[in-house]
């Protein structure tokens, strides 16, 4: 009985006491007991119902239990089994670009540009086995022999244990710091320069994890091996492999030192032997500033990577509070040839370029800045008064092409020999999925003066970006 | 490569010494149980499980742990089939341990003919508990269907006690109709009129009828009726015996599958067994069930009422019959509910 009606119940009951014994109310007693009955008979009811609710509420959790649950949130769309070992989600994000070029004379190079458009799928399966597929429709995505650029991820994960996983696919090789960075948490549009003497994306399989409680990853792998800054899933020039390892420690990860708990400093490498084509460098505002001389033609000079390519990459960050520093330095050897006829035929060398860059940011409105990204505490909103977060950022990037590459292997009129870049921008998060950039970035080149970007002497560009990513 | 003698009987005896070392030691291991029940049966194996823990550390040296589930019979054994690690089912009906072998090929089709009693190493009947004093004046089965008479059964769909409690009623309309089967319809049909709230289970109806003080009389387990008169609630209820009800015997099986799957055979067989000695007979009295065991039913005689028992056999067939013409969807309980509510 809830305790209203049992009030009201020992008030009638003790009304009924009294005029029982009292003759001149004794006639009302029947009114009393029907009162009573019908007390009772609600405070069933009411129970009745009570009881029905708890049933209902226990079945529903009994059946939220045994559910698969559907999720929908900044982090993306997603169906996980009731037992959560089976997990499939929907991601991905769209970079809107534009491109300005100030004072050049350049046509057609000022635009809009879809940068990324990447829908990715991932989850997992009986619970330690993850995989990821990651499509590109980004405006220029192509397809070749060597590798089809329209699938970018497309991994399984096995978790055997946190310290021991091996992955199998096509994934970023372990070596560049800002290329293993998210496309979608860049502080600045365009990577620097020492992301292009590392390798991208590559076919292989990787034993990788996470030692002392995640304060040093490590990972280690064999790949079919591309040339500095490319891509590849199928091997078309040779039947060697690369190995690639990476060691990366955050001693201070777990400890309770506030200052050096975002502290990260790394070593990575690869060694292997590449043979077939080379790639050419490009300018912060994606223009061609170097490259290797190539001809189809059997009298003039064709030069591709013929031996031993070797990377080695110091990195580290460094995060405190708003605070962010980041830094890399790349140096990769190849050895080259020139394979085809006129000049320099047949001559052999090994390039040592080298190429290196630091950025540093702070986010103004407080939040913790991160190489994971930024979540802005306030979401930008209007009617609530929320800013979302702004931060801003400076970075300087060096390139330094080897001396032995000119003549014979580049042209040394159409190419740089160097580049000097440095940049500055605005990046607004209005929330965890939508982000807008702003960045001006100055390059001035050494060399190249009949190359179109490099012989206007600078290159100023203004590169803005609307990011929806989920 | 011929191999000398001296050195075939040195393999031979290290081999057999290997395998006796690693069964032996496999044997000490600690091993755990899973215990897959029906609702009422807590208080049973809570005392079962270290008896039999302990008789079989005495037996083999070996720990045993054994671990329960308990909830409706029909959706314990659902959970069995859909992956849950059982190494026994002691469940309410044998329809629920049938399903193992159809639906789930856990077990074999003849799992009843393992164990004596039809795999029943205890049985029981439904029975009435009332309030105090009686205040609606139940007596029998035809006190239920009177008009503001509230009464507490589970959903037949998901529980064993439900389903005995639907056929105990359907007997006796049978009984008393001269075998019509539309009279009996028609009594279950207002006997469920007059059920405020459907629990899962039986355990869920002992807390709607104890806990939440709902409803004039609550048909379930004898063992259960009398656990709450006697034990837990001492004068606030009383027991009342129908002139005639169902036998009851709720079986028990291995789950082939499962034991193999983890080397658990030996210890989920003996622990069935157990169920039939006379230490667990013992206990099965003490907790109000009717023990198969002569000396110990003649033991307890006095905490059980003679009753008027019939069979599933004699009145529904059996159980696969039973099951399809009441509980399958659109069976009688369908039409039944739907017209009650």
């Amino acid at each position: 009985m809830t305790n209203k009606t049992r009030k009201v119940a020992v008030t009638v009951s003790a009304l009924g006491t009294l005029w029982a014994a009292n003759p001149g109310l004794a006639q009302e007693s029947e009114t009393i007991r029907e009162l009573k009955s019908q007390v009772q008979e609600l405070d069933q009811k009411l129970r009745i119902v009570e009881r029905r609710l708890e049933l209902e509420r226990e079945a529903a959790t009994e059946k939220s239990k045994s559910a698969t649950s559907i999720s929908a949130g900044a982090g993306g769309f997603g169906l996980r089994s009731a037992d959560t070992n089976f997990v499939l989600k929907l991601r991905g994000y769209v970079q809107a670009d534009s491109r300005w070029f100030l004072n050049d004379k350049i046509d057609a190079n000022d635009t809009f540009l879809l940068r990324r458009v990447r829908p990715i799928f991932e989850g997992t399966v009986f619970d330690k086995y993850d995989f990821r597929v990651m499509l590109e429709f980004g405006s220029g995505a192509s397809s070749s022999a060597a590798n089809n650029g329209f699938v970018q991820d497309a991994y399984l994960n096995a978790r055997f244990l946190p310290e021991f996983q091996v992955q199998f696919g096509k994934f970023k090789e372990p070596v560049g710091l800002e290329r293993l960075q998210s496309g979608a948490n860049l502080l600045f549009l365009e990577r620097a320069y020492p992301t292009q003497l590392v390798p991208n994306r590559d076919v292989g399989v990787q034993l990788q994890g996470e030692l002392f409680r995640g304060t040093l990853n490590y990972a280690v792998g064999i790949f079919n091996g591309v040339a500095d800054g490319g891509s590849g899933d199928f091997e078309t020039a040779d039947d060697e492999k690369d190995g690639a390892a990476r060691l990366f420690a955050q001693p201070f990860r777990n400890t309770s030192i506030d200052a050096l708990k975002g502290l990260g400093i790394g070593l990575a490498g690869t060694l292997g032997n590449q043979e077939g084509p080379l790639r050419s460098f490009v300018s912060p505002g994606q223009q061609r500033i170097f490259a290797y001389r190539t001809s189809t033609s059997t009298n003039a000079p064709n030069v591709e990577a013929d031996g031993d390519h070797w990377r080695l990459v110091p990195q580290g960050y460094y995060y405190w509070g708003p605070f962010g520093l980041f830094g890399e330095y790349a140096v990769s050897g190849q050895d080259v040839r020139q394979v085809s006829g006129g000049a320099g035929a047949g001559a052999t060398a090994e390039l040592r370029h080298t190429a290196w860059q630091v950025a540093a940011s702070y986010v103004l409105t407080g939040e913790e800045n991160s190489w994971r990204g930024i979540t802005p505490t306030r979401p930008f909103n209007l009617s609530s008064g929320g800013w979302g977060a702004w931060e801003i950022a400076a970075r300087y990037s060096e390139l330094d092409l080897d001396d032995d590459t000119f003549p014979i292997f580049s042209n040394p009129n159409t190419s740089v020999t160097g580049a000097k870049s440095w940049a500055i921008g605005v990046n607004w998060h209005l929330n965890r999925n939508v982000k807008f950039n702003l960045n001006y970035e100055e390059t001035d080149f050494e060399g190249g003066i009949q190359n179109p970007v490099a012989a206007q002497g600078k290159e100023q560009a203004i590169l803005t970006r609307a990011q929806v990513s989920f | 490569m011929k191999i000398p003698t001296p050195i075939k009987a040195v393999l031979s005896y290290g081999a057999l010494f290997g395998i006796v070392a690693v069964t032996f030691a496999a044997a000490l291991k600690p091993v755990t149980l899973l215990n897959v029940s029906y609702d009422p049966t807590r208080e049973l194996y809570e005392q079962i499980n270290p008896a039999f823990a302990r008789h079989w550390k005495e037996k083999t040296g070996q720990v045993v742990t054994i671990k329960q589930s308990h909830g409706g019979s029909g959706k314990q054994a659902r959970s069995v089939i859909d992956g849950l690690q059982a190494d026994v089912v002691t469940l309410a009906l044998a329809y629920d341990v049938d399903a193992l072998h159809e639906k789930g090929k856990l077990i074999p089709k003849d799992w009843q003919k393992r164990l004596p009693n039809n795999s029943a190493p205890y049985t029981s009947t439904l029975i009435f508990l009332v309030r105090k004093g009686n205040p609606k004046g139940i007596k029998d089965w035809d006190d239920l269907i009177k008009p503001g008479v509230a009464v507490i059964t589970p959903n037949p769909k998901t529980s064993g006690a439900a389903r005995w409690n639907y056929l105990a009623a359907w007997g006796y309309a049978l009984r008393k109709n001269n075998n019509d089967e539309k009279k009996a319809q028609q009594f279950l049909a207002r006997l469920f009129k007059n059920v405020p709230v459907l629990d899962s289970g039986a355990r869920g109806s002992t807390i709607t009828f104890v806990e939440r003080g709902i409803g004039d009389v609550l048909i379930n387990w004898e063992n259960d009726v009398l656990l709450i008169a006697k034990k837990e609630h001492v004068g606030k209820y009383d027991v009342i015996y129908p002139s005639v009800s169902i036998l009851a015997e709720p079986p028990v099986s291995i789950v082939d599958k499962t034991v193999d799957k983890r080397g658990t055979r030996a210890v989920a067989e003996a622990y069935l067994q157990f169920l039939y000695s006379d230490e667990g007979q013992e206990i099965a009295a003490k907790n109000f069930y009717r023990a198969q065991s002569p000396k110990v039913l003649e033991k307890y005689a006095a905490q059980f009422p003679k009753v008027e028992l019939f069979t599933i056999d004699e009145v529904f067939g059996g159980w696969q019959k039973a099951q399809k013409t009441h509980f399958n969807d659109g069976g009688t309980f369908d039409a039944i509910y739907q017209g009650a509510k």
